[in-house]
C-alpha cells in the first residue's frame, strides 16, 4: 500500500509537472489510473464483490485491488470525496444529496441492485402492516436512504404522520417517531424494545430472523416492485478522463450481475466467510437472502420478486420517483435545495446510462435482465403498493 | 497509632498519580487477587443479567462461551494477525505523538510565555474527541493505515504534552537556581536538569497514552483496514456473534496488561537511573 501510494504520488507530481509544459501529457497518465473500489459489508455490494471475486475486473484487462471494507455510509463518502475510492455502491438518496446540495461531482452509471430491504419486527408482535405502526418507534440507517424513502412513503399513504422526535416524547397514535440507528445495532434494540420495527438493507434482516426469531413485516421489493436501491457511484471528473477503463468496469459489473442472477447459491458462498470472505456473515444466512422468498411471507406473489434482485439500467421513471419522493420524506437537516429541484432536470443530470448501456448490449440485451415491455424496454412503469 | 500510620505514606512515590502509574509494585498477591475478584464479578453480572429468557441470544457474554471463543481465537492465524496488526497500530501511533509530544511539552514546561500561549488552545485541543478529526484524516492521508496512525497520535498527543509539561514544573526550583549561578545557559539546564528530572513524569504519560490509544483503536479500524482487533470486534458485532466479541475485549484486557507492565518496566529501568 505504502509504496503504491508513493508510485501513485510520483506519478501525480510527474504528471502535474509535465502537465504545465505539456498540456497533451496529462491523457497518458491518467489512463492508468488503477480502480479502486469500497463497500460496506451489506449485500448491497454484490455486483462489485462478485465482479472482483469471479476475476471478471482482470478478464477487462483492469488492474483493480481487493475491494476495501469501510464500516458506515459516513466513511464510504468521506473517503470517496477524498478520492480513496473512485467506484462504489451508494443509497440511491444520498448522490441526489451530493450532487444538489453540496455540489459534488458525482454520476449514477447504474443500478448496483434492486429490493434487498425489508421492514423488520419482533416475531411476537402485533406489527403486520404499516397501519400497525401508529404510536410506534422504528429505525432507519441514514437520513438520506432509500429505506427512510419507503417506510415515509407507507406511512404517508396510511394516513400516518412520521415525526423525529426524542425517544421519550409522547406520540399520537397517528404518528410514528424514527430515529438512527447503525444497522448492527438494530436487531439488538429491536429484542431490548428499545425500537419497534428497523427497516435496512440484508443481511441484517436475515440476522434478526435466523437468530432473533425476528419476523419480516413487509419486503421492500414487495412495497414498490424491484425498486432500485444502491447505486453504482463515480467521479464525474474520473469518467471524463478514463471513458475506457469506465465502459470496462461497467461491463465487468453487468457481467457479475447476470451471473448473481443465474448463481443465487454460488454469489451466498463467494461472499461469505465461508467462501472468499468479503462479507463477515456466514453462508447459512446468506443463503436465506439470495433465496426465493417464500410465497406466504409476501403480499403481491404476482408480482414475482427476488428478496434481492440485479436489474443494472437505471429506469428514468424510478429516478423522478425518487426525486419526488424525496421533496416529501422527513429527514433531519436543511432540505431547501430539494424544494426548486425539478425531477426529470435532476435525472438527467446526475445519471449517466452510456455506460450501462452498452455493457447490456454486449452481454445479450437487457431483455436477459428484466421482464420489460419489447417495445419500450428502456422505459418501465412504477409499481407502487401499500397495505 | 497503627490506624494513623495507614495514611502516612513513607515517599513522595505513593502520592497522586505516582502512586497508580508510578514504579511501584503492589506484589503479585494484590494483583492475582484483583483480578479473580474482576472476572468473578464478570461471572456474578452476567449471570443474573444474560440467564435469563429474553436474553438467550446474548448467552455469548457469559465467562463460559468467551473462554471458547478465546481458545478458539487463539488457534486462528487471522486472530494473531489481527493483534499484531493493532499492536503495531498502537505503538507507530504512540512513537509518533512521543516524537512531537516530549519536546512540545519540555519547551512549553521552560518557556513561561510559551506556556501562557499554549494553554487556551491546549485545552481546547484536548477537549475534542479524536473521533471528530476522522473526516480530516480520511482527506489528508493517502492509505487508511495513516488515518488510524494520525487519530491515535491526536488521541494520546495531549496526556503526553501535558504530563510532560508537569514534570518540567515539578522540578526542584534549588537545582535550576544552582545551575543558574553556574552561569549555565538555557540549552545547558533543558540537557543537564530538565530533561532528565521529567523522565518520570514523561514514563508515566506514556502509559496513560497506551490506554486511550486503545480506546480510539476500535472505532478507528471502522476505516478501510482488514485486519486489527478492532476491527473483528465490529465484524462479532455486525454478526451479532457475542462470544467472539468478548473474546476480542479479554484479548485486548491482556495485550493492554502486558504492555503496560513493560511500559513499568522501562519506567523502573529509566528512573532507576537516576534518581536516588
Amino acid at each position: 500500500m505504502d509504496t503504491w501510494s508513493r508510485r501513485k504520488f510520483l506519478k501525480t507530481a510527474a504528471a502535474t509537472c509535465s502537465g504545465l509544459i505539456l498540456p497533451c501529457a496529462l491523457p497518458s497518465f491518467a489512463k492508468q489510473t488503477p480502480l479502486k473500489l469500497g463497500y460496506l459489508p451489506i449485500t448491497d455490494a454484490t455486483p462489485l464483490l462478485v465482479a472482483h471475486g469471479l476475476g471478471y475486473f482482470a478478464q477487462e484487462g483492469l488492474q483493480v485491488e481487493r475491494p476495501v471494507m469501510v464500516r458506515s455510509w459516513k466513511i464510504l463518502i468521506e473517503s470517496f470525496l477524498a478520492g480513496k475510492f473512485n467506484l462504489t455502491h451508494m443509497l440511491f438518496p444520498i448522490p441526489v444529496w451530493m450532487r444538489f446540495k453540496q455540489k459534488m461531482p458525482v454520476k449514477v452509471l447504474a443500478w448496483d441492485h434492486t429490493n434487498g430491504s425489508a421492514i423488520t419486527v419482533r416475531g411476537d408482535s402485533g406489527i403486520y402492516k404499516f397501519s400497525d405502526l401508529g404510536g410506534k418507534q422504528v429505525a432507519v440507517p441514514s437520513w438520506y436512504s432509500m429505506h427512510n424513502l419507503i417506510l415515509q412513503l407507507g406511512l404517508h399513504t396510511q394516513g400516518l404522520t412520521p415525526v423525529i422526535k426524542p425517544q421519550s416524547a409522547k406520540l399520537s397514535p397517528r404518528e410514528v417517531n424514527l430515529f438512527i440507528l447503525s444497522p448492527p445495532d438494530m436487531p439488538t434494540a429491536l429484542l431490548g424494545k428499545r425500537i419497534d420495527a428497523f427497516i435496512v438493507a440484508e443481511p441484517f434482516n436475515a440476522l434478526a430472523q435466523i437468530k432473533f426469531n425476528a419476523r419480516i413485516m413487509r419486503f421492500s421489493g414487495d412495497i414498490w416492485k424491484n425498486h432500485p436501491c444502491c447505486v453504482i457511484v463515480a467521479n464525474e471528473n474520473v469518467i471524463r478522463q478514463n471513458r475506457v477503463m469506465m465502459q470496462k468496469a461497467m461491463n465487468a459489473i453487468v457481467r457479475a450481475q447476470a451471473w448473481c442472477q443465474k448463481n443465487p447459491k454460488e454469489t451466498a458462498h463467494l461472499l461469505s466467510r465461508d467462501g472468499e470472505g468479503y462479507l463477515p456473515v456466514p453462508e447459512t444466512v446468506l443463503a436465506r437472502v439470495f433465496a426465493p422468498l417464500p410465497k406466504t411471507e409476501i403480499v403481491h406473489p404476482q408480482w414475482d420478486v427476488t428478496r434481492i434482485g440485479f436489474q443494472p439500467f437505471p429506469f428514468p421513471s424510478a429516478t423522478r420517483f425518487i426525486v419526488e419522493q424525496m421533496k416529501q420524506t422527513r429527514v433531519e437537516g436543511n432540505t431547501d435545495f430539494l424544494a426548486s429541484l425539478d425531477a426529470g432536470l435532476a435525472t438527467r443530470e446526475l445519471v449517466d446510462d452510456t455506460f450501462v448501456r452498452k455493457a447490456m448490449d454486449e452481454m445479450g440485451g437487457i431483455h436477459n435482465f428484466c421482464d420489460c415491455n419489447i417495445e419500450t424496454p428502456f422505459s418501465r412503469e412504477e409499481i407502487v403498493e401499500i397495505n | 497509632m497503627k490506624s494513623i500510620n495507614r495514611f502516612v505514606y513513607r515517599s513522595s512515590r505513593q502520592v497522586g498519580l505516582n502512586a497508580v502509574f508510578g514504579r511501584m509494585e503492589f506484589g503479585w498477591k494484590y494483583e492475582i487477587i484483583g483480578l479473580v475478584l474482576f472476572a468473578g464479578l464478570w461471572g456474578l453480572i452476567s449471570f443474573f443479567v444474560f440467564t435469563r429468557p429474553q436474553f438467550s441470544q446474548f448467552k455469548g457474554f457469559l465467562p463460559g462461551p468467551t473462554i471458547n471463543a478465546l481458545v478458539d481465537a487463539s488457534q486462528d492465524s487471522r486472530f494473531w494477525l489481527s493483534a499484531f496488526a493493532s499492536l503495531r497500530r498502537i505503538l507507530v501511533g504512540i512513537c509518533i505523538a512521543s516524537v512531537i509530544g516530549f519536546p512540545t511539552g519540555i519547551i512549553i514546561g521552560f518557556y513561561p510565555k510559551l506556556r501562557g500561549l499554549s494553554y487556551s488552545p491546549l485545552q481546547f485541543v484536548r477537549m475534542i474527541s479524536p473521533l471528530s478529526w476522522m473526516p480530516i484524516a480520511l482527506l489528508l492521508f493517502t492509505s487508511f493505515e495513516s488515518a488510524i496512525y494520525f487519530l491515535i497520535v491526536m488521541a494520546t498527543i495531549c496526556p503526553i504534552i501535558l504530563n510532560t509539561t508537569i514534570g518540567v514544573l515539578n522540578i526542584n526550583p534549588q537545582w535550576i537556581r544552582m545551575a543558574l549561578n553556574q552561569g549555565a545557559s538555557d540549552t545547558q539546564l533543558i540537557r543537564t536538569i530538565v530533561i532528565p528530572s521529567s523522565l518520570p513524569h514523561m514514563m508515566t504519560s506514556l502509559r496513560l497514552a497506551l490506554g486511550v490509544a486503545w480506546i480510539v483503536l476500535v472505532p478507528a479500524e471502522f476505516l478501510g483496514v482488514s485486519s486489527g482487533l478492532g476491527y473483528l470486534i465490529n465484524d462479532a458485532r455486525d454478526t451479532m456473534e457475542y462470544d467472539k466479541l468478548m473474546a476480542m475485549i479479554i484479548a485486548i484486557g491482556i495485550l493492554g496488561f502486558i504492555l503496560d507492565r513493560f511500559f513499568q518496566k522501562l519506567q523502573h529501568k529509566v528512573n532507576g537511573s537516576w534518581i536516588e
